[in-house]
């Protein structure tokens, strides 16, 4: 019985969705514990939120040595799809949510006196992570506009977390009006798109296209629209006005989560969106589908280096670490379209193995300005003097998380970098690698001050007392450090990971 | 590709299948404006036009109006909305269960997804309404006293690092 052509989901689907489905549950669980808890004691929403995070992680690794067959499993009425790029996401969301969750515990900004409703915080952190992997999974438009709805609508409420600063508000009510034009631009596009092929699917939407039967302007208009909105979500010029504001005025460890996840998120969304719906299939006759209306390659390479210029232009000039971070995300965001502009297997899993890389390194040196604001209570950088000889060990792996987002060779970063460089070198988009190229060298300079300042320069007299942190913070710091090292000299399994990924979604 | 063709195809007025649909979406928009034009545009040629200052006050049940609508509302107005406008929703998703309910539940298989699906849409829906009511949040005068600290006088200007 197939009811107006819906394929009904089943049960048995959701033994491919454990990980999600555990998240889910840990989500209420969290919530009915902190409720039982009368909101007073933070640490039982925690643990469960903790316990939950590290369940679906076992689980998600479990799954990568399920053999999926060939394109992935489809679940959920074909609603999602369970494939290679699937798991690697899941993964790296599982462990960019438990981080967080781990070291906000630790974070004067969320688990201060003043702060009220301290275990919303970690359900709504694990309920983020659901949403992620949700858009890493989505293969149909109206899955795909919930999945992104579901990580906006949790990001700010945690942007505003701090309810009582003025910073933190204004940047949730920014990134509430930015997150609305944005959705509203990409749904208008969406809705074109299915007006013109009449699918929701990405696969019947791809098909309409294949056979020739929708207009090229209606597609060009389709797509721009899309594109814009996507861009919005990963903080791409020209959409990225809100990104050093809310970055800035949301707690530090919520900064440090939303320059990772939700823009691993939503390049995970734009693969499987353009790739799947515009360019599946190497061959020419579907590659040409898209470019025949719009040219492709040209439009995101002058993104991607506007965008890369910019985000470094300006993290130049900055004297808050926050807020220099923030441009620096918009830069990595350049960097990360460099192997979205031809479209190739090859580029797309040099994306995912930097969005590997960047979560490791970006969340490193985001939780370090954390530990540096519970003790000093600033991020500018001149209260940063010294502070090297105040906290040697952290102080040692900020410099290697520097190192790494600048990309010099000992480090992962250079890996990535190295792989999404070769991308565009395969055909011949020289002009585009010379831009990056520089923008390295520009970026040098402000990472590297942070460490002249940290270790160049003695503290000042009366400033100089050792910084302590807790061996939880160690943790995980070193947890986010050894692998930024070890991933720049061993990289093979993860980017046969990667790889893999992209294989199995094009797959299908 | 021109625009008028463009809105031609996605409307249905040219080509065919799907895109058919859109035909009937753009008649009722075209009809709208249509309707509302010729009523207001009727109206305007046959009426007397007689402006006065008292005939431009605002109407407030015949009430004289005094000061500014634009005042500030208590937030508390929205959360009631909010919680209506949940359990709106949720009516909206109960109603067509209800009606397709008879019809699948007894086919194998599906009966038992289609009951405990809308169970565990209205679990969801009622912690998350335990969790507003254990917080307070659906007392009209919310207790302040019972919270510890500062935090009951709002947002203030506290633990504020200058912009650069």
């Amino acid at each position: 019985m197939e009811l107006l052509h819906v394929k009904i989901p089943s049960w048995g689907d959701l033994q491919w969705w454990l990980p999600e489905a555990v998240l889910c549950c840990t989500f209420l669980l969290a919530l009915l514990g902190d409720m039982l808890a009368r909101g007073r004691r933070p640490v039982v929403a925690f643990a469960i939120s903790v316990a939950g995070l590290l369940a679906a992680g076992a689980l998600a690794i479990a799954d990568t040595h399920a053999v999926a067959p060939a394109g992935g499993r489809a679940i959920m009425g074909d609603l999602m799809v369970v494939d290679g790029m699937a798991i690697f996401f899941r993964l790296l969301f599982v462990f960019g949510g438990l981080a967080t969750v781990l070291f906000a515990w630790t974070s004067e900004e969320i688990m201060g006196h003043r702060r009220e409703n301290k275990g919303e915080f970690f359900a709504l952190t694990v309920l983020m992570t659901v949403a992620m992997m949700v858009m890493a999974e989505a293969r149909n438009v109206l899955m795909l506009y919930l999945a992104m709805e579901g990580v906006g609508l949790t990001s700010y409420v945690m942007a505003g977390y701090m309810r009582t600063s003025l910073r933190s508000t204004e940047a949730s009510l920014k990134y509430v009006i930015f997150g609305a034009v944005s959705s509203a631009i990409m749904l208008y596009g969406l809705s074109l798109l299915y007006g013109m092929t009449g699918s929701l699917q990405f696969s019947g939407i791809r098909a309409v296209l294949l056979g020739g039967g929708a207009e090229p302007f209606g597609i060009l208009v389709a797509v721009v629209l899309i594109l814009a909105g996507m861009s919005y979500k990963i903080a791409a010029v020209p959409f990225h006005f809100w990104c050093p504001d809310v970055y800035e005025g949301a707690p530090t460890p919520v900064a440090a989560l939303f320059s990772v996840g939700p823009k691993a998120a939503g390049f995970a969304l734009m693969i499987r969106f353009f790739y799947t719906t515009f360019a599946v299939g190497t061959n020419a006759a579907a590659s040409n589908s898209l470019i025949q209306v719009i040219n492709w390659p040209l439009l995101v390479s002058v993104i991607s280096a506007v965008t890369m210029t910019f985000g470094n232009l300006v993290a130049l000039r900055q004297t808050n670490v926050k807020r220099m971070l923030a441009y620096s995300s918009i830069a990595h965001v350049g960097y990360l379209l460099m192997g979205f502009v031809l479209l190739s297997e090859m580029g797309l899993a040099a994306i995912l193995f930097y969005l590997l890389v960047y979560t490791l390194m970006n969340l490193g040196a985001f939780f370090f300005v954390v530990a540096v604001n519970n003790h000093l209570k600033s991020e500018q950088l001149e209260d940063y003097k010294g502070l090297g000889y105040r906290m040697p060990w952290a102080g040692v792996m900020m410099v290697v998380f520097l190192g790494s987002l600048t990309g010099v060779p000992p480090f992962a970063g250079f890996v990535g970098k190295l792989y999404l460089f070769t991308a565009v070198m395969d055909r011949q988009w020289f002009w585009l690698v010379i831009i990056a190229g520089l923008n390295s060298v520009i970026s040098l300079y402000y990472y590297f001050r942070v460490a002249r300042v940290m270790w160049l320069v003695r503290p000042d007299e009366g400033h100089d007392s050792p910084l302590r942190l807790s061996w939880l913070q160690y943790t995980v710091l070193a947890c986010l450090a050894v692998p930024t090292l070890v991933l720049g000299l061993y990289f093979g399994a993860f980017k046969d990971l990667a790889d893999a990924g992209i294989r199995t979604m094009a797959g299908g | 590709m021109n625009l008028p063709h463009f809105l031609g195809v996605v409307s249905g007025v040219q080509g065919q299948g799907v895109q058919g649909h859109f035909a009937t979406a753009l008649i009722f928009v075209l009809v709208g404006i249509a309707f509302a034009a010729l009523a207001l545009g009727v109206a305007k040629l046959l009426r007397p036009s007689n402006p006065s200052a008292a005939k431009s006050t605002t109407y407030e049940c015949g009430e004289v109006a005094h000061g500014s609508s634009w005042i500030r509302f208590n937030v508390r107005f929205y959360l009631v909305a909010l919680f209506f406008i949940v359990f709106d929703v949720e009516m909206i998703f109960l109603l067509p269960w209800a009606v397709v309910f008879r019809q699948l539940f007894p086919v194998p298989g599906l009966g038992a997804l289609v009951f405990w699906d809308m169970i565990i849409f209205l679990a969801i829906l009622g912690l998350g309404l335990a969790y507003v009511w254990a917080k307070g949040d659906l007392d009209w005068v919310k207790k302040l006293a019972e919270r510890s600290g500062p935090v009951a006088t709002g947002i203030t200007e506290e633990e504020e690092v200058p912009a650069p």
